[in-house]
């Protein structure tokens, strides 16, 4: 009875409406940052008293902004890929490898998932900082990929577990060589798999703070970065317009996700 | 007259625009066991659903004793049932499992205790107070589900395919329970299947339901031996049909017309018999013999033997007649005919005409 | 579950066990052996090296009453956090296992959305919200519900608040998974055998669904206790937490020693909540944070 939907009486409308308090808790925030962005109020007041199109004017004509999300982009997608690519061997050996210690391969490829990322981040600092590659292109993508690798790991071999081996050998047996028929029936076959993990890893990075703020330099510095530093001074309206349409970005890959996984239904 | 015990009064159910029960009557009296047979989408377990509360009719009314049920939750009900799936709860062991209907009832321990053990007895399963129920076969859950919905002694149990999911073996196995139980105790039992051997050895009465309503309440024997529906003699049983056409009846029964040359007389028919009507008449292949020349003209029929298959206690012998209607014929073992049959082989097949039924849409 | 361990334990016996398979693991293996293990190993060890050998940094960690406010901060947050979000969290995640699916994709689409948006958007838009002039307050004071706007920004309420919000989904999909996964005939033979719509919830239901319950717990707790950038910007320095007290050791500081102990508490902490976790619940809850 608990469990059917319609044969819940009065709780039902109890229930729902919890649910819908809390959908609002979590929907309100968003939406009124987005409000505020367009309000000409300096002092974020709601409702504003005029609308206002100076913020994105702002963000736009201050060119650290644009240079902050330029980095992030380049940084994400390098990570994305490398990512996507280590993830996918590190699967395989995983899931068809037969090597002792598996299991403990497993939980530790998971771990930097898992342990609180300000410890990651003085650890990495400080290495970085011996090694000279704090403040660089190449410290921010290492430190992500180690980030990102957990969620590509988990994602691809999920979708290999889910696969049929069996299918891949009989591409064998019809003439393919392994390696073309990994590249012509696995690899089609763990899509999904391969883009979960794409999208994972890009949001890990894309949306990363923690670490960033311990590698930034003043040269080289990722978009969270840039709203970690100007939310510490002030909580001027910028903010409001960058995040409004951080939120569309995040909206736009939801749908492409939602699409996706549409389309490969069919 | 007394009221009867339990009675389903005019019980339709409606989703949308598919009607799943469909004004079905029924009177069940204290202490049979009374089984609802039908195949899927028949409408037998929406029944059982609404008697047990757990649905609710479109419209219709169910009587306990003379008194309506439908305003009374579930829970309040006081009516035992055994589901398909496996129910029991899996954080409890099986002695709580039997306990929680009274510990809910808010009984003292000691009347508590004393009722699962009771039921366990009952079920033969003493000893297993403290087991899992993951750790336990199908059977053995089906058999605590058993006890727990008996332990406080409901007037009335309702059983939905609880053996469906078992083996053959077993499932014969606890049918043979499920009677011991009901004689044992003298529940009321409503028990849905969709297995007509089940039915016939568990039930006192039968209910067939087809398509949403009840088309036969009766005794096995009664079905089997005087099918009101030809759904009803094609679901209880093996049956044979040949089309005919009806050339006389009084309403009851019928002179039956077959192809050109036969007619069987005071067959009993069921629908609108109307002189000049197709009707299906209804053979039982097992009351089918076979011989080399016609036994009587009234009842006997040429035909070829196509298929002959030896089953251990009956052979099975397919056969065709001149106008390319199956007959299939069990012979019981030692039939001095079934040796000798081959394929090809010209036979008369013949029949006691009181045996027969036809059936007009 | 049963299904589960049969197939792995099939596919381990058809493979004997070799070492053919894991250098395809190499290039991801030796990123993390140089890049996440090596610097926390040395983290860890400046921990007992820095300034001088010895224990001497977790002897002041544990001997000052500031630093033992901290820890006892974080501890209460991270509980008062994980119980609000269980609390609100199961309503939801129950209605979302059964409500009809039209309803229920438009809760998940808005629980994804606050999940996948910016961190720091959202906290910045609590900050807005809760500030004295916010909305929250204004609309308080209209209602005629208080006459002073309340500080609910710099310090714990602030921080509780903007934390369960962030983790809330982390408790609603997994336990809405665990709900999904429980049989309704359960409820409905419990519900026949006589018990009231409350008994089936505390008698069945809640301790059905208390693995999903506890799993979540633990994740949110464990998360809680290692936050930064939320308590950092909705706390104010006085009310600092462990997360941000590690920043500070490292970066105004420059006592690497003490970053080092403190981290090296948090990171026991956490592996031991981990370990209560896979010891409750195996291996297998693990990944469902992705």
């Amino acid at each position: 009875m608990l469990l059917d939907f319609d044969r819940l009486g009065a709780w039902k409308w109890v229930l729902v409406t919890i649910t819908a308090l809390v959908s609002l808790f979590l929907l309100l925030p968003i939406v009124f940052i987005a409000a505020l962005s367009f309000g000409n109020s300096q002092w974020l007041i709601f409702p504003p008293p005029g609308w206002t199109l100076r913020w994105y004017r702002d963000l736009f004509a201050d060119p650290r902004w644009l240079e902050a999300a330029w980095t992030s982009a380049r940084i994400a997608i390098a990570v994305t890929v490398l990512s996507v690519v280590l993830g996918l061997f590190a699967s395989l050996a995983l899931t068809r490898g037969n090597f002792r210690g598996r299991e403990v391969l497993r939980a530790f490829f998971v771990t930097p998932m898992i342990l609180p990322v300000v410890v990651l981040a003085v650890a990495l600092y400080a290495f970085f900082l011996k090694i000279g590659l704090n403040g660089t292109f190449l410290g921010f993508i290492l430190a992500h990929l180690v980030l990102a690798l957990p969620f590509s790991v988990i994602s691809i071999s999920n979708a290999l577990e889910g696969f049929d081996k069996s299918i891949e050998d009989a591409a064998i047996l019809c003439g393919a060589s392994p390696w073309e028929a990994r590249f012509r029936v696995t690899l089609p076959a763990i899509s999904h798999g391969l883009f979960a993990a794409a999208i994972f890893s890009f949001l890990v990075s894309w949306d990363e703070v923690v670490v960033a703020i311990f590698m930034a330099s003043p040269t080289l510095q990722t978009l969270p970065v840039k709203i970690w530093t100007t939310l510490r001074q002030d909580l001027t309206p910028v903010i409001a317009a960058a995040s409004t349409l951080l939120v569309l970005f995040t909206i736009a890959l939801m749908l492409l996700a939602a699409l996706v996984r549409k389309g490969m239904k069919k | 007259m007394t009221t009867p015990f339990l009675q389903i009064r005019n019980i339709r159910k409606a989703y949308g625009d598919v009607t799943a029960v469909n004004d079905v009557t029924l009177d069940i009296a204290q202490g049979e066991f009374m089984t609802f047979l039908g195949p899927s989408g028949s409408g037998k377990s929406t029944t059982l659903y609404i008697l047990a509360g757990l649905q609710n009719p479109t419209s219709g009314d169910i009587l306990l004793d003379g008194r309506t049920l439908l305003d009374t939750p579930p829970h309040k009900r006081n009516i035992g049932m055994v589901f398909q799936r496996y129910t029991l709860f899996p954080h409890l062991s099986v002695g709580e499992n039997i306990a929680f209907p009274l510990r809910v009832r808010r009984k003292p321990k000691a009347e508590v205790d004393a009722a699962v053990r009771r039921a366990l007895k009952l079920v033969r399963l003493e000893g297993f107070e403290d087991r899992m129920p993951a750790k336990m076969s199908g059977g053995q859950q089906q058999r605590v589900a058993l006890a727990r919905a008996l332990a406080y002694d409901p007037p009335v149990l309702l059983m939905d395919e609880p053996l469906s999911a078992l083996d053959k073996k077993l499932r014969e196995e606890i049918q043979y329970e499920i009677r011991r139980i009901h004689q044992e105790t003298g529940v009321t039992i409503l028990y849905v299947t969709h297995d007509q051997e089940e039915a016939l050895r568990l039930s006192d009465r039968i209910a067939v339901f087809s398509k949403g309503v009840i088309d036969q309440v009766g005794t096995g024997t009664e079905l089997y031996a005087n099918p009101a529906t030809r759904f009803v003699a094609e679901f209880i049983g093996d049956s044979d049909f040949l089309k005919g056409r009806i050339e006389a009846t009084d309403g009851k029964s019928a002179d039956i017309r077959i192809g050109e040359h036969l007619i069987l007389p005071a067959v009993s028919v069921h629908g609108s018999a109307r002189p000049g009507n197709e009707a299906a008449v209804m053979l039982r292949p097992e009351r089918l013999t076979l011989s080399s020349t016609p036994v009587s003209t009234a009842g006997s029929l040429a035909a070829t033997v196509k298929d002959v298959t030896f089953l251990g206690n009956n052979t099975h012998v397919l056969t065709e007649t001149a106008t390319q209607e199956v007959l299939s014929v069990r012979l019981p073992f030692g039939h001095e005919a079934a040796g000798s049959l081959r394929p090809g082989q010209p036979v008369w097949v013949s029949w006691d005409s009181s045996s027969a039924h036809a059936f007009c849409t | 579950m049963s299904a589960v361990t049969e197939t792995t334990a099939a596919g381990n016996s058809e493979r004997a066990r070799g070492t053919s398979g894991w250098a395809y693991a190499l290039p991801a293996l030796l990123l993390l052996l140089i890049f996440f293990v090596v610097p926390v190993v040395g983290l860890l060890l400046r921990s007992v090296l820095e300034p001088e050998p010895g224990l001497g940094n977790y002897a002041t960690l544990f001997g000052s009453s500031t630093y033992l406010r901290i820890f006892l901060n974080t501890f209460m947050v991270s509980a008062v956090v994980t119980a609000l979000s269980v609390v609100i969290g199961f309503p939801v995640a129950w209605m979302l296992a059964i409500m009809p699916s039209r309803w229920a994709s438009v809760v998940f689409a808005i629980l994804l959305l606050s999940m996948w948006t910016n961190l720091l958007a959202r906290t910045y838009a609590w900050m807005v919200l809760l500030q004295r002039t916010g909305v929250i307050n204004k609309t308080l004071m209209n209602l005629g519900l208080i006459d002073q706007p309340l500080a609910l920004v710099n310090n714990l309420v602030g921080v509780t608040i903007g934390m369960t919000y962030i983790m809330l989904p982390f408790v609603i999909l997994p336990l809405r998974g665990v709900i999904k996964a429980i049989d309704p005939a359960i409820l409905q033979a419990a519900s026949l055998c006589g018990a009231t719509r409350w008994q089936c919830l505390t008698r069945v239901l809640i301790p059905l669904a208390l693995p999903g319950v506890a799993a979540g717990a633990l994740m949110v707790f464990v998360m809680s206790l290692g936050y930064f950038v939320t308590p950092a910007l909705l706390g104010g320095t006085a009310n600092m937490m462990l997360a941000e007290m590690i920043a500070q050791f490292v970066q105004s500081l420059v006592n690497w020693g003490m970053g080092g102990a403190a981290a090296f508490v948090l990171l026991v902490v956490t592996l031991c909540i981990y370990g209560i976790q896979l010891r409750l619940f195996g291996a297998g809850r693990l990944g469902q944070g992705a």
